[in-house]
């Protein structure tokens, strides 16, 4: 027994030691520094700024919002769009390329994502070019610096995280209760919404939370594409960082972002299913 | 009826999901020295001036060091740590396999802005060993989650019985246990490096204008000036993923959304 203890510090020294070094004890400083004064008294200040100030409320409110709506249209979307690769492709090849396509953002950078959009939604960027084309507007839209610019930006980013959750979930629905409902009389409607959908529903969840997650800290899309008109919570984090140089109220800041996170991961762990990769 | 409305709608979203990258690397392509798409002439003269240009090769050599020298930490570290959690049963396994994932759940600036405060106080700002450890604390997660799955109990009789045949314990990791977890640890490896090449959150609070990583040197220059130069860099990182992808897809596969049937 002693022996196989000793086995297992051997191996877990090295790895608990960095994480120790390097992740808890910075989050541990970050805390402590939103809970004491510069000069290192105990206060809840920085907290209660937070909550008094009303232009807070306003930022994590659009944060919120433009988190939830990524999350709804990326649900609605890439839903179909899941159900398209697994259940209506069947030309192999096509597969393998709408997969790719779909990992290929993945692994490129959020700034190369972003910019691609802010060519795109310029002033005379294709989009809006192919509205006037169209005849749809007259003039010129703006999307740069709005919140549908974001929630596109957002949504094009996050959208293969839903796919690829909800994919693997339906890859897995075993054909055989489709079937089964099927003979019994359901029609394909009354099988999708009884049998396939409420199978599919832990990836769609665990996906969708996932792009909340995301969307609510992502930090670069909304710089990009806010030129500078729309503030979301993790710029406020960032600018106390890079130009204020208010650790103490940063501190705060970030501890707020942390626990909201870590509440929806929370309440999220507890509706998707028990087992999650 | 239904079905139709399905293909409408993933072949617009695949549609969606392609364009700005084929802008990028269209634009990239363009004779004027404003962005143009679709690209005015041909000519790969940005991609000449990139790679003419000291400071993007430093920025891409910086990035790619980086991503090479924090996968190797990060599987060296992770690698023992999912043989603890996966072989032992002992106290503080739980907590200490969730400690390990939890930076994939964490907001980046929030970890960024901890590092950087940290690293004020014990003097490891704003250089390599800095961006480093950041580095492979955001992506020992992505080994780790490769990595736990393939050391299933059925292959623990194989290390067993490689013991009993009295190999020493480090002859049975090289020799039974690293080839079952060698898919898992290639894949594991290579979302690592990927998610460390292109991070931007974390980096952008420890890199100067002498070392800076590919990503914040693109992140910082678009928000003054855009041109096809930027486009060019942006397309050579679009062509690399998409190398590396196609490169992933013909050896380990990717076919991840096929039926089970």
């Amino acid at each position: 027994m002693s022996g196989r203890l000793r086995t297992v510090l051997l191996l877990c020294a090295l790895p608990a030691a960095f994480f120790v070094a390097f992740f808890l004890a910075p989050m541990a400083v970050v805390l402590i520094a939103s809970l004491t004064t510069p000069d290192g008294h105990l206060t809840f200040a920085h907290y209660l700024r937070i909550l008094a100030d009303s232009y807070h409320w306003d930022v994590l409110w659009v944060t919120f919002r433009l988190g939830a709506l990524t999350t709804l249209v990326s649900v609605l979307i890439g839903y179909p769009l899941a159900w398209y690769l697994v259940r209506v492709v069947r030309w192999r090849p096509w597969r393998r390329f709408c997969v790719i396509l779909l990992i290929v953002p993945l692994f490129t950078s959020n700034i190369v994502r972003s910019f691609g959009w802010m060519v795109l939604l310029g002033r005379n960027g294709l989009v809006n070019d192919s509205l006037i084309g169209l005849g749809l507007i007259e003039r010129p839209m703006r999307f740069l610096g709005t919140e549908l610019g974001i929630l596109i930006g957002l949504v094009y980013i996050l959208l293969p995280f839903i796919v690829l959750a909800v994919g693997n979930a339906l890859a897995k629905v075993d054909p055989a209760l489709e079937h089964a409902a099927a003979d019994l009389g359901a029609t394909p409607a009354g099988t999708f919404w009884t049998i396939t959908f409420p199978l599919s529903l832990p990836g769609l969840m665990s996906g969708a939370v996932m792009v909340f997650m995301l969307a609510v800290s992502a930090y670069v899309t909304p710089a990009l594409l806010s030129g500078g008109r729309i503030t979301v919570f993790s710029m406020l984090i960032f600018q106390q960082y890079s130009s204020v140089f208010d650790f103490n109220y940063g501190g705060a800041l970030s501890i707020t972002m942390l626990v909201l996170t870590l509440v929806l991961v929370t309440l999220a762990g507890r509706l998707s299913e028990p087992r999650r990769a | 009826m239904v079905t139709h409305l399905v293909r409408i709608v993933s072949l617009a979203a695949l549609a969606y999901l392609a364009l700005p990258l084929v802008v990028l690397v269209g634009a990239s392509l363009t004779t004027t020295s404003f962005l143009a798409f679709p690209p005015q002439g041909l000519t790969l003269a940005w991609y000449g001036k990139m790679l003419g240009d000291p400071s993007y090769v430093s920025a891409f050599m910086t990035s790619t060091l980086l991503a090479v020298a924090a996968t190797i930490v990060a599987v060296v570290l992770a690698v023992p740590a999912a043989i603890a959690i996966a072989r032992y049963r002992f106290p503080g396994r739980r907590l200490l396999s969730e400690i390990l994932m939890s930076p994939l759940i964490l907001p980046h600036v929030v970890l960024g802005a901890a590092l950087l405060q940290y690293g004020s106080a014990i003097g490891l700002v704003r250089s390599f060993t800095a961006l480093l450890v950041g580095h492979v604390v955001i992506i020992m997660p992505f080994v780790l989650r490769a990595v736990l799955p393939q050391l299933s109990d059925e292959q623990r009789s194989l290390e067993e019985a490689s013991a009993d045949l009295g190999a020493k314990p480090l002859t049975t990791f090289f020799l039974v246990t690293l080839p079952q977890i060698r898919s898992g640890l290639v894949s594991g490896a290579i979302f690592a490096f990927i998610a460390s090449f292109i991070n931007v959150e974390l980096s952008i609070f420890n890199t100067t204008a002498e070392l800076t990583t590919i990503p914040v040197k693109l992140f910082n220059y678009v928000q003054y000036t855009i041109d096809p130069t930027i486009a060019a860099v942006s397309g050579l990182t679009i062509i690399v993923a998409a190398i590396v992808i196609v490169l992933l897809d013909l050896t380990i596969g990717l076919d991840v959304l096929s039926e089970r049937r």
